[in-house]
């Protein structure tokens, strides 16, 4: 359960986000939105690398404030990145290896990192080297490093960008998993409408950093403000 | 997907012509003191110590992506401490030589608190200026020979540092500094094979993804720093050791850019790189001496290789030599496929 209690956060003089408030108790939620509608704002303040400039976030009902960012992935909160951040020169194994190094744990770590690269389909490739993995193998290290160990939320910023078609069904499946895998909410930013609609139970809308809609995925997407804001779709005035 | 790519990148494999390899290695280098001249003897004693300060070089450069061009003013407070321990306390050698070690990495942690919060050319500079004011400092007081005083500087003879027991001679002493520079190498395997290395991999990738994956970025490059500071204090007391005395206008801080500069040239990814940077700095001088050559050409060459080095050899001589290696094997291993 993530709470968002009035959260605001300047840049200089810039809102990314404005006054935000929201309750996302589903297990997958959608967070979409235009470019500059402070989604990925909301994710660094969620891992703590943005600081709200007012308001509070809450995970499970724990105020986020006082933990430090490093001690968040310890915490529960877990993400993959726009742009994949997977360590080139540690094997696929040794890069979940490098985050149970840090989280708390239930069981041995062989078995663990078994468990995280069977769940994203990975076993074959747990010693390759990062670099020597393609694209979509990346992104699917980021998922399992980010689901090994006890999460509470895995955040996901546009997991879907530049994959093929059957990599993204591969992807899809994989997310919708996550919550039965591990026990994490999962919050999914993407641009790609047809990914969210298949896998979040319930979106999230933002613009200019202000809430536009919360609701079932379908309605939401369907409603004329989102369309309007978001789809760039403009009702033409009959 | 190559054999390569497939083969464990951190476990051991076993291979024979491997073991074979490594004996008539060792063996090579337990009969290399008797076949040298004193001369020669002297100067790899220096090699082998300067290979150890350039691994610490290495070990910053290589795992976090860090520069720290203070790595020979830290050999300097190494070697500092190590002869004021052995001339004051007449303790045995290994206890100097870990004294040394112990404060080079206090000296290390506080050259790497910069780094918490700089990167690139901003942390090459300041540690530069650590690397200075050690020079002014070193070049005030010296180095203690033997005399009393918190100083330990000697007015009339200057006294050798007291070897280890077991190493008296030349030959001996060549042999227990590779003993010691198989322990560094061993130290620093291990932390790079288990949590220290992969969080340091995880920094070097980038430290938002480090935070998130929940590293403690400070406390790592904290450590990192005290590493490689212990390491260059261990070289320290090495070269006190081998050369009995240590000159207090010998370590200027453009010494520690050349340091850095060779063990680059060397090759900061690959193991043999310090070896090489060590050989560069103190074996290639002494060989166009050896030629009648002057020595200082030995820096010209250093800027020509250093250029090779970024512009067409990134892995340095370490990786040309592997490369050679690896087309040797095909050549060999082709000409007997068609034989």
């Amino acid at each position: 359960m993530i709470e968002i209690n009035d959260v605001t956060v300047m840049f200089g003089g810039v809102r990314g986000l404005n006054a935000l408030t929201a309750r996302l108790p589903e297990p997958v939620t959608g967070l979409v939105g235009p470019n500059g509608a402070g989604k990925t704002t909301l994710i660094n303040v969620l891992s703590g690398f943005v600081l709200p400039t007012a308001g509070a976030v809450k995970i499970d009902g724990q105020d986020l404030k006082g933990v430090k960012p490093h001690r968040r992935a310890a915490f529960g909160i877990r993400r993959t990145f726009q742009n994949e951040q997977v360590v080139e020169n540690l094997t696929a194994a040794e890069n979940i290896a490098a985050v149970i190094d840090n989280v708390p744990t239930d069981g041995p770590r062989g078995k663990l990192i078994d468990k995280a690269l069977d769940f994203v389909g990975l076993c074959a490739r747990a010693r390759v080297l990062g670099r020597d993995l393609n694209a979509f193998d990346r992104r699917m290290v980021e998922i399992a490093r980010a689901t090994v160990g006890k999460p509470r939320l895995v955040m996901m910023d546009e997991p879907g960008a530049g994959l093929a078609e059957d990599e993204s069904d591969h992807l899809r499946l994989v997310i919708k998993a996550i919550h039965d895998h591990c026990g994490a909410q999962v919050l999914l930013v993407d641009h790609d409408v047809d990914l969210i609609s298949a896998t979040c139970t319930a979106t999230l809308v933002l613009d200019f950093g202000s809430r536009i809609a919360y609701g079932p995925t379908a309605e939401v997407l369907a409603d004329p403000k989102v369309r309007a804001a978001y789809l760039g779709v403009v009702e033409e005035a009959a | 997907m190559s054999e390569q790519t497939l083969a464990p990148a951190g476990a051991l494999r076993v291979n024979p012509t491997w073991i074979v390899g490594v004996l008539v290695a060792l063996a090579a280098l337990y009969e290399l003191p008797d076949l040298l001249q004193d001369y020669w003897l002297r100067t790899f004693n220096s090699v082998v110590a300067l290979a150890i300060c350039s691994l610490s070089a290495s070990l910053l450069f290589a795992q976090l992506g860090m520069v720290s061009l203070a790595q020979y003013g830290l050999l300097g407070v190494g070697g500092w401490f190590a002869l004021r321990i052995s001339h004051g306390l007449g303790v045995p050698f290994e206890i100097a030589l870990l004294a040394g070690g112990v404060a080079a990495a206090i000296v290390g942690l506080i050259v790497g608190l910069p780094a918490l919060r700089m990167r690139g050319l901003y942390l090459a500079i300041i540690t530069l200026m650590m690397a200075g004011a050690i020079q002014v400092l070193i070049s005030a007081f010296g180095f203690p020979d033997g005399g009393a005083g918190i100083l330990g500087k000697s007015d009339t003879t200057r006294q050798m540092m007291a070897r280890p027991f077991v190493a008296d001679s030349d030959s001996a002493y060549f042999r227990y500094s590779l003993v010691v520079l198989a322990l560094c190498y061993a130290l620093v395997q291990a932390h790079i094979r288990s949590r220290p290395g992969r969080a340091w991999a995880m920094i070097r990738r980038g430290e938002v993804c480090a935070i998130a994956c929940g590293v403690d970025i400070v406390a790592y490059k904290v450590w990192a720093f005290t590493l490689a500071g212990f390491l260059a204090g261990i070289a320290g007391g090495l070269l006190a050791g081998g050369v009995g005395q240590l000159d207090g206008s010998a370590f200027p801080a453009s010494q520690s850019i050349m340091v850095f500069a060779l063990t680059i040239v060397g090759g900061a990814y690959s193991w043999f790189g310090p070896i090489a940077a060590g050989l560069l700095l103190r074996a290639f001088p002494a060989l166009l001496n050896d030629f009648h050559v002057d020595g200082n050409i030995a820096t010209m060459v250093f800027g020509a290789g250093l250029l090779h080095a970024l512009i067409t050899a990134p892995q340095g001589v370490a990786g040309q030599i592997a490369g050679a290696g690896a087309s040797l094997r095909k050549l060999v291993g082709g000409g007997k496929a068609a034989a």
